[in-house]
């Protein structure tokens, strides 16, 4: 049976996207990525599928708008040069979507979006009017008032909170880990890729715990975690490289890439 | 935070606005001059700033504000991204760096986030950057009330421990000072004066002949202008 077939009926789609895409190695930002990006979310957005983006990014921009050349480790510094950082962040992908005429809108949650139900309605209701609209909501952890740098662990698990507060059909998450392997394939140049994972065993944990393969923020073991709170909401949930977001085009047409992590069919479509 | 004198200033997004209900750049240029200048001068400047639903509702063409919650919430999502990089754009001119803070008005419920959010405020202040805060619309819980951030600049003044909240900046030179624990509003006639009567009020402070009490009256109702 081919997986793939059922991502081309998509129509409501959390992408996430890591600092590694978004940034050279140097921390600063690669504006033709996000450039494309843009291009990519909206032209799906036009194809009529609903996206919701959760970004991250905001601390490396403020870094590098406070021309700093390492990032700090004191946390008030860390949510200081966030919530510099954010503000330039939407800037930059407001002048890029607006090249294709998408309207974008910001919104920075906290946890408790999570355990307040009324906090959690207003931010659902929020999040459906806006793509209800045509327009592409940008998420990021409210890191100002964060009572600590993990709340959420990272954004690899606030997409996925946000896939299911939205009823997603589908989350992708773009990062510098472009799937889950049968072994380090650092170590193993005969380490093939899983296309396509129906069950997190306790087997599949160990090896996405295993060395080289947490060299990003998240790591696998959140992307893991994350993908375990889509598929217990039937929600599919595919983990790829985000060197180039038009990867997303490939997996919307069923194309083989990545790791997808498959929902039990019977939930897997909300929004035919 | 050191010596330095901690200062809020509310601006209500009717006040830089022109005829046409649009942003005008004059006012908005005026206000992020004297901002900076105050904060030039060595005082620790915050600024609590509403117009998340009024830009959001032009870049989205509407003629009319929303009249329910959630499109309230919607259009300030789409709107505060448009107001903070409008502040950017205009700060940017004064070679000043701003910061986006954005906090809902629970948040004195929960003394974890009141302590983080001070420390925030602490760190941007003492890397010289000037906080820009509005309420968190798209997740509040409570009733969005359009241009009335008074509470939201009494609340950051409790957090920041500020001595003075302006509440009423208008642009044509009439300035309100409130001092902390003071029912008395300042009226204040022009830029100039604004800054003057802030350095004297803070030496006044500095020689402890103020209260140093924190508290600000609970509405502006309850303000007694002077002049």
């Amino acid at each position: 049976m081919n997986y793939r077939e059922v991502l081309k009926y998509k129509r409501r789609i959390v992408v996430k996207i890591g600092t590694s895409s978004l940034s050279y190695a140097n921390g600063r930002m690669n504006f033709h990525s996000i450039a494309k990006l843009a291009y990519v979310l909206s032209a799906i957005r036009r194809q009529g599928t609903q996206v919701i983006l959760v970004s991250s990014g905001a601390i490396g921009v403020g870094a590098g708008r406070l021309g700093l050349t390492k990032r700090p480790q004191e946390l008030a510094r860390k949510q200081a040069l966030a919530a510099v950082g954010q503000a330039e962040l939407m800037k930059i992908y407001q002048k890029f979507f607006e090249e294709y005429n998408q309207i974008v809108a910001q919104v920075l949650l906290t946890k408790d979006v999570v355990e307040i139900p009324t906090r959690n309605q207003h931010a659902q209701s929020t999040l459906i009017k806006l793509i209800e609209k045509d327009i592409i909501p940008i998420i990021n952890e409210n890191d100002t008032i964060a009572t600590n740098e993990i709340e959420f662990g990272d954004n690899d698990t606030l997409s996925a909170i946000v896939a299911s507060l939205v009823e997603a059909d589908l989350l992708v998450m773009l990062s510098d880990i472009d799937g889950l392997y049968n072994v380090d394939p650092r170590s193993d140049t005969h380490a093939e890729m899983i296309h396509s994972v129906l069950e997190i065993t306790p087997e599949l944990e160990q090896l996405a715990s295993g060395a080289g393969s947490s060299f990003s923020t998240g790591g696998m073991i959140t992307k893991i975690s994350a993908a375990k709170i889509c598929l217990k909401q039937g929600i599919d949930c595919l983990i790829t490289s985000g060197s180039d977001p038009a990867i997303l085009f490939d997996i919307l047409t069923g194309n083989e890439v990545g790791t997808h992590f498959v929902a039990q069919k019977e939930n897997s479509i909300h929004h035919a | 935070m050191g010596n330095k004198k901690t200062i809020v200033i509310r601006v209500e997004i009717s006040t830089l606005l022109g005829p046409n209900g649009k942003i005008n750049p004059k006012k908005m240029d005026r206000l992020a001059m004297v901002i900076t200048n105050l904060h030039n001068s060595g005082k620790h400047v915050l600024v609590v700033s509403s117009g998340a639903i009024v830009l959001g509702a032009e870049k989205l063409k509407l003629h009319n504000l929303p009249d329910n919650l959630v499109d309230l919430q919607a259009t300030a999502a789409v709107g505060q991204a448009e107001l903070i990089r409008c502040y950017q754009k205009y700060f940017d001119d004064y070679n000043q760096i701003i910061a986006q803070v954005l906090l809902t008005s629970d948040i004195i419920e929960y003394p974890q986030r009141v302590e983080n959010t001070r420390n925030t405020f602490n760190t941007l202040l003492d890397m010289s950057i000037i906080p820009i805060i509005n309420e968190n619309d798209p997740v509040s819980t409570s009733d969005i009330e359009y241009d009335d951030n008074y509470p939201l600049a009494r609340i950051v003044a409790g957090i920041a421990r500020a001595e003075f909240i302006v509440i009423k900046m208008d642009l044509n030179g009439k300035y309100l000072i409130v001092p902390a624990g003071n029912y008395t509003a300042q009226v204040v006639d022009g830029e100039t004066e604004l800054q003057e009567k802030i350095d004297s009020f803070c030496e006044s402070s500095a020689k402890g002949e103020t209260t140093g009490n924190m508290n600000f009256p609970a509405s502006i109702g309850d303000i007694v202008f002077n002049n």
